[in-house]
């Protein structure tokens, strides 16, 4: 069907998801290890464990929403701008967003002391126009282009250790939530 | 006629006592359903977070901080020396909760859990499923508790409940409320440091700071009550009105623990009490300790200042309820219990509770219980402590008394006064719940005297501190160093409980 064709292949949206995996479960797991000590001084191993599967299937979830901005763009944007080089812009924008979103993050060191010129409406835009020009000259520029693709392409290795822990997660949750 | 013994003469009296208390229970109970006839007392709990008796009017306090907790004493016992087994909340709430001392129930941590093997001795089981048993708490940690206790709770209120802003997500999912309130208030949502999660933490955190930057805050000049650690903001009068309507809808027989977070730090009284008592008076000085955060004199009276502000807005809040729990006939069938779970320290440079600092301010709480019908007020002087309330409840609710109590039923319902048994609060914030208890400061109170001992906080070993109460309510003359009998026995006594309590534990 010709609205299925403009949409990325697997192969395409693969190494972008190994990219927006290996983001968004890094940032967590290094606060988990960060937490874990203060932990083991009242919970079990198990109880541990647990925690852990609500933030991975947490992470999954988050991962598969992240990755829906790429797809989406490709699904509106024309197959030239943006599908024929889905890998290198998609990964540049996965990338690039969530390095806005981590400069975010990073900017609540506590909840009531926040910049808030980061959340006026410009402010936002003018950071997600800045991110989408970079996606564009990522995919303008040859040698970028071909960096961009090769680590994505090797990033896809964690997506065999990421996604059957995301689906044990998710086995072990749901039940409990259900 | 046959002469009557003084064996018998005991049993006729007390038995002639229990007629006449039962006769006092009313026939037309408001908290009943028309038709229902009373068979047991309803239980209101009422534990204000971080509210030290030594900041208390009703305690003898300089400042008039409360007027309505006063007027509530004139138809309570008044338990005037109650001490917390904990100095800051897991310990202290949890010592309430279960009876027993902190180096056995383990919740000796921050957000700290109860020993998994003891989840089944609680007040809520004690009382029995012949109760309606409800469980409310602000602070979020006790929650944890209720979490463990599931089974034994008909009813578990959000701690957002009845608040203007509430960002709590884990107790939105019931059926694993332990695990998701620890996977995602206690760690991915949790405001102290960046949002644990990329895009679903950094959205709540946004979402948070927008809602609050259009959030009323009228009426609070320091900012809208809030929890220090997590995001719900509340109004007093809402939180009592909340209260007041749930109190009115319990079934009877009912146990209610009502957990508030005032006035625990921050300090935020309202317009009303704002700098009511900024008139330049301070305590006695105190001696900076070396434990102690050595805060400056002025940023101790503005704590200070603050601080009965909070207490001065919470009672007056209280004064409404009090009003209420009147009009309704609460007080005719229920008992109503008023503590703390731990006190504030605002002295020798130190503020706050979680600290090894176990002086009076830090440790000693306000009790007092009404029983139904009672319409006087009644003094206790002797010593006692929050592990003893359990075992009392229990009692009240006309169930046995569990033999693996570890206080004792409080004098006057159902106990006597022991002003020679020894009780302690425990300090262990750095220690494993799994293991022995090697960096601690413990209080030991036996009699007139009262011990302090550090481990593992002095490089050259434990330190001892000890203080006569009655000649020296301040505790500013150490008589540790007279090298005293008194010293002497209450050393060998504090040490013995601790290797008793740390045999079971590795180190």
């Amino acid at each position: 069907m010709a609205i299925f064709n403009r949409l990325p292949n697997l192969k395409q949206i693969a190494p972008v998801y190994a990219i927006c995996v290996i983001v968004i479960y890094s940032w967590t797991i290094v606060w988990f290890f960060w937490t874990v000590p203060a932990w083991l001084f009242y919970l079990n191993i198990w109880e541990i464990l647990l925690i852990y599967a609500y933030l991975v299937a947490t992470n999954f979830l988050e991962s598969l929403l992240v990755i829906c901005a790429p797809i989406g763009l490709s699904f509106i944007l024309p197959s030239r701008w943006f599908r024929d080089t889905f890998v290198a812009r998609g990964t540049s924008l996965v990338v690039l967003g969530l390095g806005y979103f981590m400069f975010l993050a990073d900017q609540f060191q506590n909840r009531d002391d926040y910049p808030s010129i980061l959340l006026k409406l410009w402010s936002v835009a003018l950071a997600s126009g800045l991110i989408l020009l970079l996606v564009f000259i990522v995919g303008k520029t040859s040698f970028i282009k071909k960096a961009v693709e090769f680590i994505a392409e090797q990033a896809t290795v964690f997506l065999f250790i990421s996604i059957p822990i995301s689906l044990i997660s998710l086995v072990v949750v749901l039940p409990r939530l259900i | 006629m046959s002469k009557i013994s003084r064996r018998d003469f005991l049993k006729l009296t007390s038995a002639l006592s229990g007629a006449l208390a039962l006769s006092k229970l009313p026939s037309n109970l408001s908290l009943l359903k028309s038709g229902e006839s009373p068979s047991r007392p309803n239980i209101l709990i009422f534990v204000f977070d971080a509210m030290s008796a030594k900041n208390l009017s009703l305690y003898g306090y300089k400042r008039n901080t409360t007027p309505n907790f006063e007027r509530f004493a004139k138809r309570a016992t008044v338990y005037n020396a109650h001490y917390s087994a904990g100095s800051f909340t897991p310990p202290g709430t949890a010592s309430l909760l279960t009876g027993l001392y902190p180096w056995t129930h383990r919740a000796i941590n921050d957000a700290g859990l109860i020993a998994r093997n003891l989840i089944d001795r609680n007040i809520f089981r004690l009382v029995g499923d012949q109760y309606h048993r409800l469980a409310f708490s602000q602070n979020l940690w006790p929650n944890y508790f209720f979490a463990q206790f599931q089974k034994d709770i008909d009813e578990i209120l959000p701690a957002g409940s009845f608040s203007q802003v509430d960002y709590v997500f884990g107790e939105k999912f019931n059926k694993d409320l332990l695990t998701t309130q620890r996977a995602f208030d206690d760690f991915l949502f949790s405001q102290g440091s960046p949002p644990k999660s990329l895009v679903f933490s950094l959205i709540e955190r946004i979402s948070l700071h927008r809602t609050l930057a259009h959030t009323n805050q009228g009426g609070y000049p320091n900012g809208l009550p809030t929890l220090n650690n997590y995001p719900i903001y509340f109004r007093l009068p809402d939180v009592f009105d909340g209260l007041m309507s749930t109190i009115e809808n319990l079934k009877p027989a009912s146990l209610a623990y009502l957990h508030l977070w005032p006035p625990h730090d921050p300090y935020n009284p309202s317009k009303q009490f704002y700098r009511t008592f900024d008139d330049g008076w301070s305590p006695i000085e105190k001696p900076v300790h070396p434990l102690g955060d050595h805060w400056s004199p002025k940023s101790m009276y503005n704590f200070r200042r603050a601080y009965d502000e909070y207490i001065a807005s919470l009672d007056y809040e209280f004064g409404r309820l009090l009003d209420f729990l009147e009009s309704k006939g609460v007080f005719e069938t229920s008992y109503v219990v008023i503590t703390s779970d731990h006190g504030e320290i605002l002295e020798r440079g130190e503020r706050g509770h979680v600290s090894p600092l176990l002086y009076e301010e830090g440790i000693q709480v306000p009790l007092m219980i009404s029983s139904p019908g009672q319409k006087s007020r009644q003094d206790i002087y002797s010593p006692t402590i929050s592990v003893d309330i359990a075992p009392t409840l229990a009692h009240l609710a006309g169930n046995t008394i569990p033999d693996w109590r570890e206080g004792e039923l409080l004098p006057l319902l159902g106990g006597q006064e022991l002003s020679e048994r020894s009780i302690f609060t425990l300090y262990a914030l750095r220690d494993s719940a799994f293991e022995k208890l090697t960096k601690i400061s413990i209080a030991m109170r036996k009699g007139d005297h009262k011990m302090i001992f550090y481990r593992g906080y002095y490089p050259d070993g434990d330190k001892f501190e000890l203080y006569d109460l009655p000649n020296d309510p301040e505790e500013l003359n150490d008589l540790y160093s007279n090298n005293s009998s008194i010293a002497k026995a209450l050393q060998e006594e504090l040490l013995a409980k601790l290797e008793a309590v740390n045999a079971p534990y590795k180190s």
